[in-house]
């Protein structure tokens, strides 16, 4: 079943595990692979949360280095590479924003790729692809203003549910209330352009 | 569970796929969706959409040095094998020496890129610099030719103004005893201004002026002073209207430098309005 999503919505993901396949028994080329197709995705997405070039190419390398080294224990049967990238440099950009906050919270220490995909959480392949960034884009960008701004400072910046209800200064069961509401109008949109 | 509390919990699982919750809230509310289906299904239903959030970030393409220096990690260290997966463990145990010299190759390699990195980057910035002042510099231009033409365009209108006014006289001077090739002529609007030119005026004696006077029925007023150039030639626009009650005619005398409020000075130009 997902092999079919997967070649409708990226054509890369099977791609994806091959060349993991083939990191796991030291190929360079799969690297090198991997890199070119996913890299500025990944990259755009350190900047956006460390709005620092030399932090954003730190975390890109580090995450890089995380799959070559775990490559062999790498699980596909949990989620697409490009959702354990997606995870891995998001939970490492935000480690490094609160670090620099001097906050040392680290929930994600290098975190194992066969935990780091909650079993719970549902990985759609025909949301997490590369080539799909330009709908969600779109569709974030039509989120009202506040809900899309709740959502981002729990993403971009790393906070929690009480700061950001700070930072905003609106009230806790508001902040809740955006959240939710706002990832309902994104998936409805999401779906609707599957 | 009652239901009030699961409307709570309905948020709550909105907050948990979007990483908003603490620690100690992610591992309480991980703890309840074991035995919780309906929180679970939240969690599917809200997932999907939170996990594609971080695609919205605008894309960026990464430098290309950093391509150099992710490569360089497969040269580095040798992926360490999954025990459980027998074929890495066959392909770890076949001999892939690496030498030294060519990771330190490699990491010589990556440290030029990243200096001529910097060498572009540094020559890139004087660039834009160079670029950023010249532009200043080009507004100031700007801004001054603003300045000369909104002027000129001024003086233009107030001199169309006479021209076209509907109360408009033409008067001709001629040139009097001391410099008889000396001509002038004036348009004179009682409503608009006074344009006057004239030719051939005698260069000044130093610390003298020559001062244009309206003629009235009683003393003459003022009309400004002014110096020609040297081909003799001199222009004079006035502004504020002629005085009343009517001007009988206009002339030219030599004043001492400043102007005076009478003349006292020999006469150069003269004319009579019609």
């Amino acid at each position: 079943m997902w092999i079919v999503w997967a070649v409708v919505a990226a054509g890369s993901t099977g791609a994806d595990r091959s060349a993991v396949e083939r990191m796991a028994r030291g190929d360079a080329d799969a690297l090198a692979e991997l890199y070119d197709r996913h890299a500025r995705l990944i990259y755009s997405l350190a900047l956006r949360v460390l709005r620092d070039d030399g932090d954003a190419q730190d975390v890109v390398q580090e995450v890089f280095a995380q799959l070559w080294r775990q490559a062999a224990r790498y699980d596909d049967r949990r989620g697409n590479v490009v959702a354990w990238l997606v995870t891995v440099t998001r939970s490492r950009a935000i480690d490094r924003l609160r670090r620099r906050r001097s906050r040392p919270e680290s929930p994600a220490d290098d975190v194992d790729p066969t935990a780091i995909v909650d079993p719970a959480l549902p990985i759609d392949d025909r949301l997490l692809t590369s080539a799909r960034a330009s709908t969600v884009r779109a569709a974030m960008d039509e989120l009202p203003l506040l809900q899309r701004i709740a959502i981002e400072l729990a993403f971009y910046e790393g906070l929690t549910h009480v700061e950001i209800a700070e930072r905003l200064e609106m009230p806790l069961g508001t902040v809740k209330t955006r959240i939710r509401q706002g990832l309902l109008r994104l998936r409805d949109r999401l779906e609707g352009a599957v | 569970m009652a239901d009030v509390d699961h409307e709570s919990l309905r948020d709550t699982a909105a907050l948990y796929v979007v990483g908003a919750l603490d620690a100690r809230e992610r591992a309480a509310f991980e703890t309840h969706v074991r035995d919780c289906a309906s929180c679970a299904a939240e969690i599917q239903s809200l997932g999907a959409a939170a996990q594609a959030v971080p695609l919205a970030a605008p894309q960026v393409d990464p430098p290309p040095a950093l391509r150099g220096r992710v490569l360089a990690i497969a040269g580095e260290r040798s992926p360490r094998a999954g025990a459980s997966d027998l074929r890495t463990l066959i392909a770890a145990a076949s001999p892939r020496v690496i030498p030294s010299w060519l990771s330190l190759a490699a990491l010589l390699l990556v440290s030029v890129a990243l200096g001529a990195y910097a060498i572009a980057l540094r020559q890139r910035l004087g660039g834009l610099e160079a670029q950023l002042n010249d532009t200043i510099a080009r507004l100031n231009r700007t801004e001054q030719e603003l300045i000369t033409a909104t002027r000129t365009a001024a003086g233009v209108q107030a001199r169309l103004a006479v021209l076209t006014a509907p109360d408009l006289q033409q008067v001709t001077l001629a040139g009097q005893a001391p410099a008889p090739q000396a001509a002038g002529r004036a348009f004179l609007s009682r409503s608009s201004g006074l344009l006057f030119a004239a030719y051939n005026l005698p260069p000044l004696p130093a610390g003298r002026t020559y001062q244009l006077w309206y003629l009235t029925g009683s003393a003459p007023v003022s009309a400004g002073i002014f110096k020609p150039d040297d081909a003799g030639r001199a222009a004079v626009t006035q502004q504020p209207p002629a005085p009343a009650p009517a001007v009988t005619g206009l002339a030219v005398s030599i004043e001492p430098e400043g102007g005076v409020p009478a003349p006292t000075g020999a006469i150069y130009l003269a004319g009579q309005a019609p």
